[in-house]
């Protein structure tokens, strides 16, 4: 199982064949762990060849940490899926989100819904991080979320909730700096002091992508796309994170409307040099 | 775009409650997925009104928020299954016809790859899309490409041993994972092809709303590609009957029933190369 370093990139299926073919250099792939539950899938037999030159890492989004069916048979089921898949590819770092998509076994939402940060969320999400690490026997990273919405209950600040989850389980944190972004607009909070709060050594892993904006009844909205290029305002705060949490292995992130493989080479060298550029700033 | 980072202001005040005003984790997550599944959002049916910070954004737009992006994800999900069935109808009207879908078909795992099977019989029953009457059948088929896609290998098998075998009519041959038949009184297998990325644009298909003769179809995985082909009604019977489990022997009969002149000889030495057949089993005579 290789470190991860450097920056890497999400791994999409239109990219596969340029990566078997001319072996681009990039440092690693992060992929979707869902998308290759089936071991045998052509897709599988594409991820199977790409792992033999790149170091992977394995991004979940339907762990549903976040929900309170703690013992639910639907998420049990997709943790047993995740396990397969994670003991098939051995991936340098396994992460999913601090959000939910299950309730009750009933229906399952494919998406990365908000909890309340209240104690008894604290409890619940402390404990589905415990078992899944039980379950896949090593220390996962968790996501910080973009949101739209907060709940009247609740009680504890994101980024405490978050030092607090790391403290408390031994989990990783995957620092999404366009999720603090896009947050930190919607509920006019301070970007700088959330990266300020969390604990440098529990940070592993950053993710950066690209948002678009809504206009909903008529005041702007982020949403979080990862379908469009960085912001220059979530390169700044990137900036800021290198300068705090270190060379941290960095994802350029980008899922929808997927573009020719060298735009996100492009993203890439920008991640590069804002690392070299500090690196070099903390040397001098 | 892009807008500065803001400078740093007083971080919001934690809003403490009351506990007997705290709405319970699993029943706030309950009422959320409710209201998402609601179809239109209601600012006076919302069950999480009283549970969201509404101050700027109605609890009605900012829900609408989560079911929208719930709605494209499981959309885009339907996108990457069935691609010649948007093709086909436009991409706004592919959009609008999966929300109806979504909304009578909620997934209920998070492996996406199981969602849709009952795609081919919702567009059968939409109203807007009835008059289309091929397209139940084409996304049968974009179902089926799908599976197939997924399947596991076949065993190698050592086709040497076949010789060896003591009455080769009593023989069940066995089909590859992938395999998978489709029938169709529409030339489904021309309009797949011809709604293929690769297929130049200017290429033009005729066909009536019945044709004299159906078309028989087998897909299966050979390597990293999923084969379209378009085979007899002889060599269709013959592969549903090997995929029932029928022996050698039965399984001429079924064909031949279907096919004047059938020659089973060149399908078994066809199916054996491209691998659609994948192995044998000494079988055990059955009465029919």
């Amino acid at each position: 199982m290789e470190k991860i370093k450097g920056v890497g990139l999400g791994l999409r299926h239109r990219h596969f064949q340029e990566f078997i073919e001319n072996k681009p250099d990039v440092s690693w792939l992060e992929v979707h762990t869902e998308n290759f539950f089936s071991q045998h899938s052509t897709s599988s037999k594409y991820l199977a060849k790409i792992r033999q030159d790149y170091p992977i890492s394995a991004h979940c989004v339907g762990l549903s940490l976040g929900s309170a069916s703690v013992a639910c048979p639907v998420r049990e089921k997709h943790l047993q899926q995740i396990k397969k898949t994670i003991d098939w590819l051995q991936p340098s770092m396994v992460s999913d989100h601090l959000s939910w998509s299950a309730s009750d076994g009933v229906h399952y939402l494919p998406d990365l819904l908000p909890i309340p940060y209240t104690e008894e969320a604290f409890e619940v999400v402390t404990k589905n991080i415990n078992h899944v690490q039980d379950v896949l026997q090593r220390q996962i990273l968790v996501e910080n979320p973009s949101s739209y919405l907060s709940f009247n209950d609740s009680t504890i600040l994101e980024w405490d909730f978050l030092a607090e989850l790391s403290k408390t389980t031994g989990c990783g944190l995957l620092l999404d700096v366009n999720n603090i972004y896009v947050s930190a607009f919607n509920h006019n909070f301070d970007a700088l002091a959330y990266l300020e709060s969390l604990p440098v050594e529990a940070v592993k892993e950053i993710h950066l992508a690209g948002y678009s904006i809504d206009i909903i009844e008529g005041k702007e909205v982020y949403i979080d796309t990862h379908g469009q290029k960085v912001y220059d305002g979530v390169w700044q705060l990137y900036e800021k994170a290198i300068k705090r949490f270190g060379e941290v292995p960095t994802l350029i992130e980008w899922d929808t409307d997927v573009p020719e493989l060298s735009v996100l080479l492009t993203e890439k060298e920008k991640a590069e040099a804002i690392i070299a550029k500090v690196l070099n700033e903390q040397v001098a | 775009m892009s807008k500065p980072i803001k400078p740093i202001k007083p971080i919001k005040p934690i809003q403490l409650s009351q506990p007997s005003q705290v709405t319970t984790l699993a029943q706030l997550q309950r009422n959320f997925i409710s209201d998402c599944l609601s179809g239109k959002l209601r600012q006076d049916h919302n069950l999480l009104t009283k549970n969201i910070d509404s101050s700027i954004i109605s609890a009605q737009g900012l829900m609408g928020i989560y079911q929208n992006s719930a709605i494209a994800n499981i959309t885009h999900s339907l996108i990457l299954t069935y691609p010649v069935i948007e093709k086909l109808v436009g991409e706004a009207f592919f959009s609008a016809m999966c929300r109806e879908y979504i909304f009578l078909t909620w997934p209920q795992s998070g492996n996406m790859d199981d969602y849709g099977v009952e795609f081919s019989e919702f567009l059968a029953e939409f109203e807007h899309a009835k008059h289309l009457i091929y397209l139940k059948d084409v996304a049968r088929l974009e179902w089926a490409f799908h599976q197939s896609s997924l399947a596991e290998d076949a065993p190698i098998t050592d086709w040497s041993t076949l010789a060896q075998a003591s009455d080769i009519l009593q023989l069940k041959f066995l089909v590859a994972p992938s395999l998978s038949l489709i029938s169709s009184t529409f030339p489904i297998d021309k309009i797949w092809h011809l709604n293929q990325d690769n297929t130049p644009l200017d290429t033009e298909i005729e066909f009536a709303d019945e044709q004299d003769n159906d078309t028989f179809i087998v897909l299966f995985r050979q390597q990293l590609k999923t084969v379209v082909l378009p085979i007899t009604a002889g060599d269709f019977a013959l592969l549903n009957a090997f995929d029932n489990g029928e022996t050698f022997e039965k399984s001429i009969v079924i064909a031949s029933a279907k096919q004047a002149g059938f020659s089973v000889d060149d399908s078994l030495k066809k199916f054996i190369e491209l691998g659609i057949i994948s192995g044998f089993v000494e079988g055990i005579a059955t009465s029919s």
